[in-house]
C-alpha cells in the first residue's frame, strides 16, 4: 500500500454530516448489544476493515503510522491536529476533533463513550503491527500516543478518556 | 478514529456486521432507527414539514455535497431523482469493497420509512452499479411510475446504455415494496 490511505475517494475531504451517522451507529449498537457489544464492534472494525492500515503500519513502522494520520486528518473536515514523530512514538495532538466539533455545532446528542472508539479501533489496528495506543483527554481535544508494544506501558486507563457531550 | 472521508466503506462494513450479529431484521431496524430517526432527522424534519419542497431542498443539498451525478424532475404530484453516478456506491466499486450483499438497499431502508411517515410512497429501481431512480408521490396517488423518458426526458437513467447491461440485475420497488431483487 503506497498511498497512506487504503481507500480513496474522488473528493479531497469527506462530508461532515456523516459524523451524524457514525454517532447514531454507536448509539444503536450500544442500545442493542450493550457496552461490551459496542467495544466488540469497534475491535472488529479495527481488525477487519482497517486490516490494510494495520499491514502498512507493520511494514513501515512509526513512519507509516505518522504518514497515515497526517493523510487521515487532512481528509477530515475542519480537523486541527499536529502529528509529531518521536524516536519511540508517534503523538497525535488533536486540538480540534472534527467529529465532536460538527456534532456540537449541529446540536446532536453525542454518545457518552464516543471518544473510546478511538482507543478500541486504533488498538485493534495497531496490535497486529506490534504497536499499542494510549489516549488522554477527549470531548473535543485529546492526545493519542502510538508506541511499540515492547515499550511495556501500563494498560489504557479509561478514566483518562473523557465522556463526550 | 473512524472518519467521514471513507465513511461509505465502514458504513457498508457495518451492514454486514449487524446482519451477522443481529440478523436482517436488526439491519432494517438500524436503517430506520439509527439512520432515519437519528442521523438523518434533519431530513425528516424538513420533508415532513415541507413535502415536495423539502425533498428538493434536502436532496439538492445532500447530493451536491456528496458530489453525485444526478438530476431531479417534478410535477405537482411527483418528485423524481435520477442518479447517474452514485458517489457512495462508486466509492465502494472503485475500492473493491463489498462486505454486504446489497449496499444499495440502505437508501430505501431509511428513506422508505421516512416518507411513509410523511404520507408518501416510492417507486424505485437500482442496478447495483451506481445508478438508480426514485419517484415519490402521496400515498393517495394511484398512478404508476412514469415510463422511461416520460418525466425525466433524456436524464432518465433507464435510457442509458449502462442501465441494464448484461449480468446486471435490477432491484425494483413498487409503492415502497420490493417486487424483484437479485437476492
Amino acid at each position: 500500500m503506497n498511498d497512506p490511505l487504503p481507500y480513496k475517494d474522488t473528493k479531497p475531504v469527506g462530508a461532515a454530516d456523516f459524523y451524524f451517522a457514525i454517532n447514531a451507529t454507536f448509539r444503536f449498537i450500544q442500545n442493542k448489544f450493550g457496552m461490551e457489544g459496542l467495544q466488540r464492534y469497534w475491535t472488529d472494525l479495527g481488525t477487519q476493515y482497517f486490516a490494510p492500515v494495520s499491514q502498512s503500519w507493520k511494514d513501515k513502522g512509526l513512519d507509516g503510522i505518522a504518514t497515515y494520520w497526517k493523510a487521515f486528518f487532512a481528509a477530515e473536515p475542519k480537523a486541527e491536529v499536529d502529528v509529531i514523530t518521536k524516536q519511540d512514538s508517534v503523538v497525535l495532538e488533536i486540538k480540534t476533533c472534527p467529529a465532536i466539533k460538527h456534532l456540537r455545532e449541529n446540536q446532536r446528542e453525542i454518545v457518552g463513550c464516543f471518544c473510546q472508539h478511538c482507543y478500541f479501533v486504533s488498538e485493534a489496528a495497531a496490535s497486529p503491527a506490534g504497536f499499542t495506543v494510549r489516549i488522554e483527554g477527549g470531548n473535543g481535544s485529546c492526545r493519542q500516543t502510538f508506541l511499540r508494544q515492547t515499550a511495556n506501558v501500563p494498560p489504557q486507563d479509561f478514566s483518562l478518556i473523557k465522556e463526550a457531550r | 478514529m473512524i472518519g467521514v472521508y471513507d465513511f461509505c466503506g465502514h458504513y457498508e462494513w457495518t451492514f454486514e456486521w449487524l446482519e451477522k450479529n443481529g440478523g436482517e431484521k436488526m439491519l432494517r431496524e438500524y436503517w430506520d432507527e439509527a439512520i432515519h430517526r437519528d442521523s438523518q432527522k434533519h431530513a425528516s424534519e424538513l420533508i415532513l414539514k415541507k413535502g415536495f419542497e423539502g425533498m428538493k431542498e434536502y436532496w439538492g443539498h445532500t447530493l451536491a455535497h456528496e458530489g453525485a451525478g444526478y438530476t431531479t424532475a417534478a410535477t405537482d404530484k411527483v418528485f423524481r431523482i435520477d442518479i447517474q453516478d452514485c458517489p457512495s456506491k462508486g466509492f465502494l466499486l472503485r475500492n473493491h469493497l463489498e462486505q454486504h450483499s446489497d449496499y444499495c438497499d440502505h437508501c430505501i431502508g431509511w428513506i422508505g420509512p421516512m416518507l411513509k411517515r410523511g404520507g408518501f410512497t416510492i417507486d424505485h429501481q437500482h442496478n447495483h452499479c451506481g445508478q438508480c431512480w426514485w419517484e415519490m408521490k402521496a400515498t393517495t396517488e394511484s398512478a404508476a411510475a412514469s415510463a422511461p423518458g416520460e418525466l425525466a426526458k433524456g436524464n432518465d437513467v433507464r435510457l442509458g446504455a449502462n442501465w441494464n447491461a448484461p449480468e446486471q440485475i435490477i432491484d425494483s420497488y413498487i409503492r415502497s415494496v420490493i417486487s424483484s431483487t437479485r437476492k
